[in-house]
């Protein structure tokens, strides 16, 4: 790309997506990170309450982060590489941990494997203490590999096979092939998939909001602070910290990245199949993934079970009655699709043209515009939702749709993922390819239409399932700004879970996961034939 | 122009005009700046300094995808998601040329550069050299004003970078385009170009026809640069006009000065001489020109012709005998003839 | 509906009555005399009518009957009611809401929360005149907000559990729950992060009239028969329902709302226990204060007291209005002195002694 000032068009894209930015992600946080004013951060910091809660939280973003990169590892390879069979179903349960709304999943798991586990007690006899540290890894490692695997499978299947097959020409065995050649190829979007984990991970409310017990990270801290004691100055406080270690992740995967080239995709185009994997990685791979796929079903079924059952699982007595609060709540039902997939078709365009601008431009200040694009994922969802109260509930803006602010608050809460995907596509296309549309007369945003979005397919479906999932399922962002009009599925399990009225809650969750499995079914399905030509595909 | 990457001059005041019409080469090894300069006529890079004028205009502030050229890419640079006829057409799609016109120009221009018939394929379908057509006939189909190449041919074996290689010239001379050429083959350069020049370290060090650059190099390094060579080191004992008289070792030679060199007596200055230049007679024979006996230090057969190393005066002479079926086998004491006609000098 | 709306954006800052249109069934001019149900005193000024915006963290199930019997009780006044069975949550939206407030009602929720706001100035001083009937250490002496409930703080059981592990004896007290026989088998939500959690420990230290030593004393043995905190009040309970636990102590409201789901569970309210004032509010900044007041006026009556007894078990502030069944009625419970403003002041310092007393 060259500079910017030669192209009105690529200058007046760049002052868009800045201005949006700087409107809905920078400006309602800086509300956010005033709030609490030097004394009230003073009086926080002096009073130490945050040190345990960080040192919490930094371990179990390094275990949790650790173990669902390398499930997502081994779910991308297997999905990308082997001959595994089954692999469309296996590919929407790859996504599935994502649809976890509120509290009814983390009350799933305690239920199959808490102390009176159904799993742990009645068929193993054994009672484990489920809340704490060890049920936060074990939950979180299932509920945020799908980022990792979303986001190495797309740069997986973008690696060239021919450099594979060479070094299997010169002699290297598939294990050589696969540490040398493909692991190292594999870097921006295992960066990327570490750095997107670890922040989502440190930011993750919902998890050790359920499992986690006495264990307190800073999430659940500044949670409990508004929720239990009205401390808005001191839980906007552990915010500002929460972001501050983001910047360092930021900075760390900076020096992991190296800024080297990963071009897997240059104009030269190759029909070569991808070396043959060993038939017993292929079957490995299938009983892991069909050991994950087991434990979804089993969380899932279990939440049918209870919304089929009056008391599960004290009375199993069978009855459809908690699912006639789905005809009270439709708007809520209506609202949650409507705004899940506005966000996301949104946000994935969004973030594609983000990165481009980002990834290809070479003018001052984008590194700075790449960690805007990723902080929000570092910001709770609670923080977020309050950044667009704080800042947008003004007078002057009173005639603003609240709906519409909800779904422009979950498209940028949710850029980073999509944002990621995209860059980490980017790395992988040579520049030839753009400087060849250029040759022919095609502006930058031209190129860009014509030639890279078809190319970052993959990234773009990341960003649009990513963000969808998640803005079906958050509690958190909606929580300050919702109204009876603009309510969402989510409010209404909360409001259902305080009612202690568990069934309807378990009916509701049913019913919002499965309007989600529907619309990924639909995508999954649309997608299929969208195999990227000229590039050897598993 | 000069291009600047940080404290390095890729490419350092570098000036040049190429004709209408021509066939234009930059020859150089890697890192001499041939692609950087290449790029800045395109529009990726922006000169630091120095105007880039084409047909009288200076085109430094326009944009890359306005200035009228258009490029061959080195890997070729297909767009992987769109068919063959798409890769062609789409520069035509820019343009706004649709319908029957873009599919007529579109088809004219496949069998122009020999894949009639493929237009349906996708790039992983073809093989290199046809991809290679692909991408020149994308460039082609536009009209350009120039067409830039980068090494395109770099990435073929050898017999089709060879094949290929007619080819591009034929288009080029059917179309009277103007290309403007990089490769660090000199072959190839020397073959397909009607000017060369030939860079190194961001330089130009000397542009002209292939014949020029060839017979009359005016640095060492050019002169080892492109084909074998005979450097000898001598010293300038006269000058007599458009003539100087060089010692080297115990002889001398009457050669001709190259114009605009000046020379004063007691100039270190090299004698160049290419292989094919020499002769080999018997070590008794007494030739025309001057006569070097030495003898054969080893021999290599090149197929068209047969390499000969002699040692003479204690240096090594590489001397070249065409047509070695029909030639006479050499061996032990020579003697070793070449005209002064045949001897340029360079002073570096 | 319709038809209401229509004279609400009309009439809308005016407070004035007006004629009813001659479309919509619902719609009813509102006279002059209320409604017989109704047992506030009749004021002489306009009745008040338009809508107003109540933000609820009552239940789910209380709500929607609670807001349909107001709406029959004082017609004419259409509530827009903002469910959110989080106070905190609730508090934190009213703050940041404050440049434009959305809310003319913050209902429901401990009055910490509501006396919060009122320190900040985001409430409207109103004293109805039916907080005549509610004690005064129940409502601000400041007037910016009035206790309507009381949430008591009891003991829920797992009778299933009791017989199942052999535990013998119900607990009748809190030094009944320190016996070695509950080791593993209590439950309670996480003192660092919930309100409930917190009371807990307050409610020991105003027991032991302030005397920090022998509170955390107790606090450690009650640790140590602690299975594992849970992160949320509401699913402590839970969990002694599905039998994970034998007891938690928790809200009496809730347990026996979840009683009734699951006859196992029982209550039991011990001497010196701790409870929250269930307060209302008026926003500072509301587009229709006479509505709001009306609102306020009528959540403070008997009728309106019996039916959130009614609805959500928890205990009135009115001495005439009778306890749900099984639940305590005010005169039988015996509450600590609890001083809110102390408690909150000394969360801090008081959670850092108990994180050290019990090691965690």
């Amino acid at each position: 790309m060259t500079s910017l000032r030669r192209e009105p068009s690529l200058m007046l894209a760049l002052a868009i997506v800045v201005g949006l930015v700087l409107a809905f992600i920078v400006y309602p946080q800086v509300n956010v990170v005033l709030t609490p004013g030097t004394s009230g951060y003073v009086e926080f910091l002096q009073g130490g309450t945050w040190l345990r809660p960080l040192q919490n939280s930094l371990t179990v973003t390094l275990l949790s982060t650790t173990t669902a990169v390398l499930l997502g590892f081994i779910y991308a390879y297997a999905m990308v590489y082997t001959d595994m069979p089954w692999k469309p179903f296996f590919r929407i349960v790859g996504i599935l941990p994502l649809l976890s709304p509120p509290f009814v999943v983390a009350a799933a798991y305690i239920l199959l494997f808490g102390a009176q586990g159904i799993v742990t007690y009645h068929i193993f006899g054994q009672s484990p203490n489920i809340r704490g540290l060890y049920g936060i890894w074990g939950v979180q490692t299932i509920a945020f590999f799908p980022f990792a695997y979303q986001l190495i499978a797309d740069v997986l299947s973008r690696s060239d096979a021919r450099l594979e097959q060479a070094a299997r020409n010169l002699g290297a065995g598939p294990w050589h092939v696969f540490r040398s050649v493909t692991l190292p190829l594999t870097r921006p979007g295992l960066g990327a998939a570490i750095l997107t984990t670890a922040i989502y991970v440190l930011e993750d409310f919902g998890n050790p909001a359920l499992i986690g017990g006495i264990y307190t990270v800073l999430p659940t801290q500044a949670y409990g602070l508004i929720s239990g004691f009205g401390e808005l100055s001191a839980a906007a406080a552990v915010s500002t910290i929460l972001l501050l270690l983001a910047l360092v992740f930021y900075f760390a995967k900076l020096r992991l990245d190296g800024g080297r080239q990963y071009v897997t995709v240059s104009g030269r185009a190759s029909s070569m199949p991808r070396p043959p994997v060993p038939a017993v990685v292929s079957w490995a791979a299938f009983a892991a993934c069909s050991a994950l796929a087991l434990l979804i079903f089993l969380v899932f079924g279990t939440l049918l079970v209870s919304a089929l059952t009056f008391a599960f699982p004290t009375n199993m007595r069978f009855t459809t009655e908690h699912f006639e609060y789905l005809g009270q709540h439709n708007l809520s039902l209506r609202n949650t699709l409507t705004f899940g997939l506005s966000a996301a078709a949104f946000s994935a365009v969004f973030a594609v043209l983000a990165a481009f601008l980002v990834e290809r431009g070479r003018w001052r200040g984008r590194r700075v515009l790449d960690f805007l694009l990723i902080m929000p994922a570092a910001v709770p969802g609670l923080f977020f939702g309050l950044g667009y109260v704080v800042a947008f509930n003004q007078p002057w803006l009173d005639w603003l749709d609240r709906g519409a602010l909800i779904t422009i608050a979950l498209i940028f809460w949710n850029i980073p993922v999509g944002y990621q995907a995209a860059t980490a596509g980017l790395r992988q296309i040579d520049r030839s390819i753009d400087e060849a549309a250029t040759s022919l007369g095609a502006s930058g945003l031209r190129m860009f239409r014509d030639v890279l979005v078809p190319m970052l397919g993959g990234s773009l479906r990341v960003g649009f399932v990513t963000t969808f999932v998640r803005a079906v399922t958050t509690l958190s962002v909606v929580i300050f700004l919702f109204t009876a009009q603009s309510t969402t599925a989510t409010i209404t399990i909360f409001q259902l879970v305080s009612d202690f009225n568990w069934g309807g809650a378990t009916a509701f969750t049913v019913v919002d996961i499965g309007m989600a499995v529907i619309v990924l079914l639909i995508i999954a399905f649309f997608s299929r034939g969208r195999i990227a030509l000229g590039m050897a595909r598993g | 122009m000069t291009k600047r990457f940080g404290a390095v001059a890729a490419v350092d005041d570098v000036s040049f005009e190429v004709p209408r019409g021509a066939f234009a080469t930059l020859l150089g090894p890697s890192g001499c700046g041939k692609t950087t300069t290449l790029r800045m006529i395109a529009g990726f890079y922006d000169p630091d300094i120095g105007n880039i004028v084409l047909s009288g205009k200076r085109i430094n502030e326009l944009p890359a995808h306005r200035r009228g050229t258009a490029m061959v890419f080195q890997d070729y640079a297909l767009f992987p998601h769109m068919t063959v006829k798409d890769n062609v057409g789409y520069g035509l799609r820019v343009a706004g040329i649709s319908g029957k016109e873009r599919e007529r120009r579109v088809e004219e221009t496949l069998q122009f550069v020999g894949l009639g018939g493929l237009g349906g394929r996708w790039p992983n379908q073809l093989s290199g050299g046809q991809q290679q057509r692909v991408a020149v006939g994308r460039a082609l189909v536009l009209r350009p004003e120039i067409l830039l190449l980068d090494e395109p041919l770099s990435n073929l074996d050898a017999k089709l970078r060879v094949s290929l290689r007619w080819e591009l010239r034929a288009l080029q001379q059917q179309l009277r385009m103007t290309f403007v050429y990089v490769t660090h083959d000199q072959d190839e350069a020397l073959s397909l170009s009607d000017w060369i020049a030939v860079m190194n370290a961001g330089k130009v060090e000397q542009a002209g026809t292939p014949w020029e650059i060839y017979y009359h190099p005016r640095t060492s390094f050019l002169a080892d640069f492109v084909g074998a060579v005979n450097l000898v080191p001598g010293t300038v004992r006269e000058v007599r006009g458009d003539e100087v008289v060089v010692a080297f070792g115990q002889r001398a030679v009457t050669v001709r000065r190259p114009a605009g060199l000046a020379l004063d007596v007691g100039r270190e200055v090299r004698l160049c001489v290419r292989p094919e230049a020499l002769a080999l007679r018997p070590p008794s024979a007494d030739p025309e020109g001057i006569r070097l006996p030495g003898v054969v230090a080893r021999r290599a057969f090149l197929g068209d012709l047969m390499r000969y190393w002699v040692t003479v005066d204690g240096r090594e002479w590489i001397v070249d005998q065409p047509d070695p079926g029909a030639a006479a086998d050499f061996d032990g004491p020579i003697t070793v003839a070449v005209k002064p006609e045949r001897i340029h000098v360079i002073a570096d | 509906m319709t038809p209401q709306l229509d004279r609400r954006t009309f009439l809308k800052g005016l407070g004035v009555v007006t004629v009813a249109a001659a479309c919509g069934g619902a719609a009813t001019a509102p006279t002059a005399t209320p409604a017989a149900s109704v047992a506030a005193t009749a004021t002489a000024i306009p009745k008040p009518t338009g809508t107003i915006s109540v933000y609820s963290a009552l239940n789910e199930s209380t709500n929607n009957q609670f807001v349909a019997a107001f709406k029959a009780a004082v017609p004419g006044i259409d509530v827009a009611l903002l469910p959110l069975a989080a106070a905190g949550e609730l508090q934190t939206r009213i703050r940041a809401e404050k440049a434009s407030p959305k809310a003319d009602i913050f209902i429901g929720g401990d009055s910490s929360f509501h006396d919060g706001l009122g320190k900040e100035g985001l409430l409207e001083a109103y004293e109805s005149p039916n907080a005549s009937a509610v004690a005064a250490q129940s409502k601000d002496p400041k007037k910016n907000w009035t206790g309507f409930y009381f949430g008591i703080f009891g003991i829920a059981l797992n009778d299933a559990v009791f017989t199942r592990k052999g535990l013998g004896a119900k607990p009748a007290s809190w030094d009944d729950l320190l016996d070695p026989k509950y080791k593993g088998q209590l439950t309670i939500g996480s003192p660092i992060t919930t309100g409930g959690g917190y009371i807990f420990i307050a409610t020991q230290v105003f027991r032991f009239n302030k005397d920090e030593t022998k509170a955390m004393d107790f606090m450690k043995k009650f640790h140590a028969n602690i299975g594992s905190y849970n992160s949320q009040s509401p699913a402590a309970i839970l969990s002694v329902s599905q039998g994970e636990f034998a007891a938690t102590p928790n809200w009496a409201h809730d347990i026996l709302t979840e009683r009734k789901k699951n006859p196992q569970v029982e209550l039991v309210v011990p001497k010196g226990t701790g409870f929250e004032i269930g307060a209302v509010s008026i926003i500072k900044g509301t587009k229709n204060l006479p509505a709001a007041k009306a609102f306020v006026d009528w959540v403070l009556t008997k009728p309106a007291g019996e039916l959130n007894v009614q609805l959500s078990n928890r205990v009135s502030v009115r001495s005439d209005v009778p306890p749900a069944p099984g639940a305590p009625t005010l005169s039988s419970v015996e509450m600590v002195n609890y001083d809110r403003d102390w408690a909150a002041a000394n969360k801090d310092r008081l959670l850092k002694l108990w994180q050290s007393t019990v090691g965690i």
